[in-house]
């Protein structure tokens, strides 16, 4: 099923490479950004560039594997609202894995190479970093799946599909700038309630400076995430009743 | 029912465009109002990214004794609020849209009315982006107090708003002027990108043009993207500047005559039967 | 045509007076080709060869053909959006391609299948803009919108966002829109096109009572049969870039539109040969439905019966067919268009030396 959807996204070979190109610049756009940032800045809260391209890879990978390969975790919300899960209740698989492989997305491909492409060139790739790398970006993964399963799932009590775009750009947006800039209760938030903290920051401090507290910490991240994402649509599911719930116009 | 003899109610073909551009800039300003979740959603993404880079910002200059780059830290809060403003206020995928309408035939039909197809269009992208310029500059300023403090050069600030407007406007001119290229070449989603990232770093969106490296600053202040984002934020940093204003109605100037030129031509074209 | 016996459109006219002076619409001999392709797979196609036409003030006509036969080409042409390769064309006094501007001040145009309305709006907001386009002012634009929704009956619809209507009910709103400035002439593309019976009737009495109450003069392209009946009073029929036919549609519905089909789902399955024995000697063609082969004696469950309406009224066929059969379902159709435009092909010279002279020659 998941051959049959990457067959069909890659059925326009030109605008595909175009599309990935673009991605590539994108992320080089905020190497640009970083690089001349520190070059000034030095360091911030302990912060240095080295870190951020770390981070950088982490996100971009993580971003990369959750909207490309799990492209409709990002549209459940609507998916909900729209009463369009019959089709995937039917089948005799768990709903939540068939709805997340339906569909993918080869152009984020591009953020995926990337993301490999910085750690490999800026990342000190070691074997034991790399391992490490490898394991804190499953995290990032798990943790940023299992954030937008949440805000999709939100659309089972509200009725509407429109939480999760803004939950997913504040997500990215707050991941890709160091936890320790953010003081207090946003900082608190980071962590507990949009959990950009797991995606971007910790995930990189584990690789430059590996210590239990931190994989502990993250380990607990992606628990509370994981969990709370396949609960949240569990619990949803319950309330779902048919396709004509929320679409009674 | 009037007999359509009756002049009552008939077009009246010395209107001037002048009066056509602000009704229709009037019009789709005020259909904002039907979709004040939009506009909501839009106040709400500003808020998410003017936080994280000004935090980042605010931070830098907290390990340089409060100065970094020749702004002071509060100053740099309000210049990203503003230069934020042009880049999330302008309306979404406008090439994009452009696009597709040409693509599917949509545009071939804003021919047949008695006022120019571009006139009319940046007449409405304008009016929508009024509502949403009004609500990220109202959040970025309250922002902005909070995080940075009073601003610096009060006086300055009378000139972020029509900056800020000019700055949007420019963008959209220039968004038409890249979304031409339809005429010719079918798709157009990736300039659209690259124009992105043009604004992003030659317009000095995040990083203001004193941090480029080399003369890369020098130069981009050259380029129209100076003038939609660095200028409204250089006056809203406190610099009274309002040479810059002058900078702004003088590239929206040369981008517009531009994009009609262009136009114009793309036209022509359509109508030699260049795209079906 | 009067005005232009040109050689190069040698077509059958019904014969009536058409002044030039009358004329808003006059096209002698309009071309349009096209090259498509790049380099050496270049090709040049001929959309239109030579089609030449007047329309009177006040007139209604349908300008018919299948698909790929000209028709959008034309209109195109007619409304300026396209130069034409050669002929001259004239609308309403002014050359469409050079000055579209001016000329969109007299026209309305509706595109079937391309909206001009926001969908996420109500209509009423789209026709404030489009009004503050064409220049009216607001006391004016309000009336006039409060007019044409009672006009076709839409003044409900106005205040729904457009992506909530129905098609036919769109359309309404698209006709409104195409009628604000008060056109002297409408230009309508395909305008019933996948819209539902009962829609593509209500639509066409609007545009009969456009006509009618308020002298716009209507063309109408289309590729089916029914809008040449229900709204046209004179047909201009065009095949392969040509004009093969041009007259009244009463004269049409004489010569032309003179058969009708009657299709019959059976509530008990009976043979071919026993319908036809139930029906009586003098009925038209009896035909089993679907692909059986002619008449193989086998019982089937539907039937269709050709109807020459010259020789028997479409209700007493009906009216037979119902007396005599177990009738689980029934239908009345016109003929498909390619079914008339072959009917004018293969037609005897006798009744259309002209057309059936230009076939042979082939087209120029």
């Amino acid at each position: 099923m998941w051959r049959t959807a990457w067959a069909q996204a890659l059925a326009n070979r030109r605008s595909f490479v175009a599309q990935m190109a673009v991605m590539v610049v994108n992320d080089l756009v905020w190497i640009f950004f970083w690089q001349v940032f520190f070059r000034r800045v030095g360091s911030v809260r302990g912060w240095t560039v080295d870190d951020m391209m770390v981070l950088y890879a982490v996100l971009a990978l993580a971003v990369g594997l959750v909207l490309g390969a799990l492209a409709n975790l990002r549209f459940l919300g609507p998916l909900v609202a729209d009463g369009e899960l019959d089709g995937a209740l039917a089948l005799p698989m768990d709903p939540l894995g068939f709805l997340a492989l339906r569909q993918v997305s080869p152009v984020s491909v591009g953020d995926i190479a990337f993301g490999i492409g910085l750690f490999a060139v800026v990342g000190h790739p070691t074997p034991a970093r790399t391992a490490l790398f490898v394991a804190v970006t499953v995290a990032a993964t798990a943790v940023l799946a299992g954030f937008l399963v949440v805000l999709g799932s939100l659309a089972f009590v509200s009725g509407t599909g429109g939480a999760g775009d803004l939950g997913l750009s504040a997500i990215i947006v707050f991941s890709s700038y160091p936890i320790n800039i953010y003081g207090g209760a946003l900082r608190l938030a980071l962590f507990g309630l949009i959990p950009a903290a797991f995606v971007g920051s910790l995930p990189a401090q584990l690789v430059q400076h590996p210590s239990p507290g931190r994989a502990l910490l993250l380990a607990g991240g992606v628990a509370a995430f994981g969990g709370a994402g396949w609960l949240s649509f569990r619990l949803g599911l319950r309330r779902y009743t048919s396709g004509a719930t929320w679409t009674g116009v | 029912m009037t007999a359509p003899t009756t002049t009552d109610g008939r077009p009246n073909p010395t209107r001037g465009l002048g009066a056509i551009w602000f009704q229709v800039a009037h019009s789709a300003a005020s259909s904002a109002r039907l979709q004040p979740a939009a506009l909501v959603h839009t106040g709400v993404h500003y808020l998410i990214v003017a936080v994280a880079i000004t935090t980042l910002w605010t931070r830098a200059a907290d390990g340089h004794s409060g100065t970094i780059v020749g702004y002071r830290a509060g100053a740099l809060v309000w210049y990203l609020a503003a230069t934020e403003v042009t880049a999330i206020a302008p309306p979404l995928r406008l090439i994009d849209r452009f696009g597709a309408d040409v693509a599917s035939g949509r545009f071939e039909l804003e021919l047949l009315r008695p006022a120019p197809a571009l006139w009319v269009r940046v007449a409405a992208e304008i009016g929508t982006s009024l509502p949403r310029t009004a609500v990220c500059a109202t959040v970025g300023a309250g922002l902005a107090l909070v995080i940075g403090g009073a601003p610096e050069t009060p006086v300055a600030l009378v000139l972020v708003g029509p900056a800020l407007l000019l700055g949007v406007a420019l963008t959209i001119v220039a968004q038409h002027l890249l979304a031409a290229a339809t005429f010719w070449l079918l798709d157009s989603r990736t300039s659209w990108f690259l124009y992105q990232k043009l604004q992003f770093t030659l317009g000095g969106l995040v990083l203001p043009l004193e941090v480029l490296p080399g003369s890369l600053g020098r130069i981009a202040r050259l380029t129209p993207f100076a003038a939609m984002s660095y200028a409204p934020g250089r006056l809203a940093s406190g610099h009274l500047e309002p040479g810059w204003l002058l900078a702004q109605v003088a590239w929206l100037a040369v981008l517009g005559l531009v994009t009609a030129r262009v136009f114009a031509a793309g036209e022509r074209h359509l109508g030699d039967g260049g795209a079906s | 045509m009067t005005a232009s016996p040109s050689a190069s459109s040698p077509v059958q006219r019904a014969p009536g007076p058409a002044p030039a002076a009358n004329a808003v619409i006059a096209v002698d001999d309009m071309r349009r080709t096209f090259t498509t392709g790049r380099r050496r797979r270049r090709r040049t196609i001929e959309a239109v060869r030579g089609i030449t036409f007047t329309v009177a003030r006040g007139e209604r006509l349908a300008f018919i053909g299948p698909n790929g036969a000209g028709k959008s080409t034309s209109i195109k042409m007619l409304t300026g959006l396209l130069r034409p390769s050669a002929g001259s064309v004239r609308v309403l006094g002014l050359e469409p391609w050079s000055q579209r501007r001016a000329l969109s001040r007299r026209i309305g145009t509706l595109f079937g299948q391309r909206s001009l309305l926001w969908p996420e709006l109500p209509a009423r907001t789209s026709l404030a803009t489009l009004g503050a386009i064409h220049g009216l002012d607001r006391p004016g634009l309000g009336r006039r919108i409060t007019e044409l929704g009672e006009l076709l009956e839409a003044t409900e619809l106005l205040d729904r966002p457009v992506r909530t209507l129905s098609l036919g009910q769109r359309m309404r709103c698209e006709l409104a829109a195409a009628l604000l400035h008060r056109p002297d002439l409408l230009f309508l593309d395909e305008p019933t096109i996948g819209l539902d019976l009962l829609a593509k009737q209500r639509f066409r009495e609007v545009l009969v009572r456009l006509n009618t109450e308020h002298s716009t003069t209507v063309f109408l392209t289309s590729h089916d049969v029914a809008d040449i009946e229900h709204v046209a009073e004179r047909a201009v029929i065009v095949n392969h870039g040509t004009v093969i036919h041009d007259s009244p549609v009463a004269s049409l519905r004489r010569t032309l539109l003179t058969t009708k089909r009657i299709e019959v789902g059976l509530a008990r399955a009976q043979t071919v040969a026993d319908v036809r024995a139930a029906l009586g000697p003098d009925i038209g063609p009896v035909m089993a439905l679907g692909d059986r082969p002619a008449d193989d004696g086998m019982p089937v469950d539907g039937i269709a019966i050709g109807v020459d309406t010259r020789r028997q009224a479409i209700g007493a066929v009906l009216d037979r067919v119902l007396r005599h059969l177990a009738v689980a379902d029934v239908s009345v159709a016109d003929p498909p268009l390619e079914a008339v435009i072959g009917e004018i092909y293969t037609r005897p010279a006798a009744t259309a030396p002209a057309v059936v002279q230009s076939l042979r020659d082939g087209p120029s």
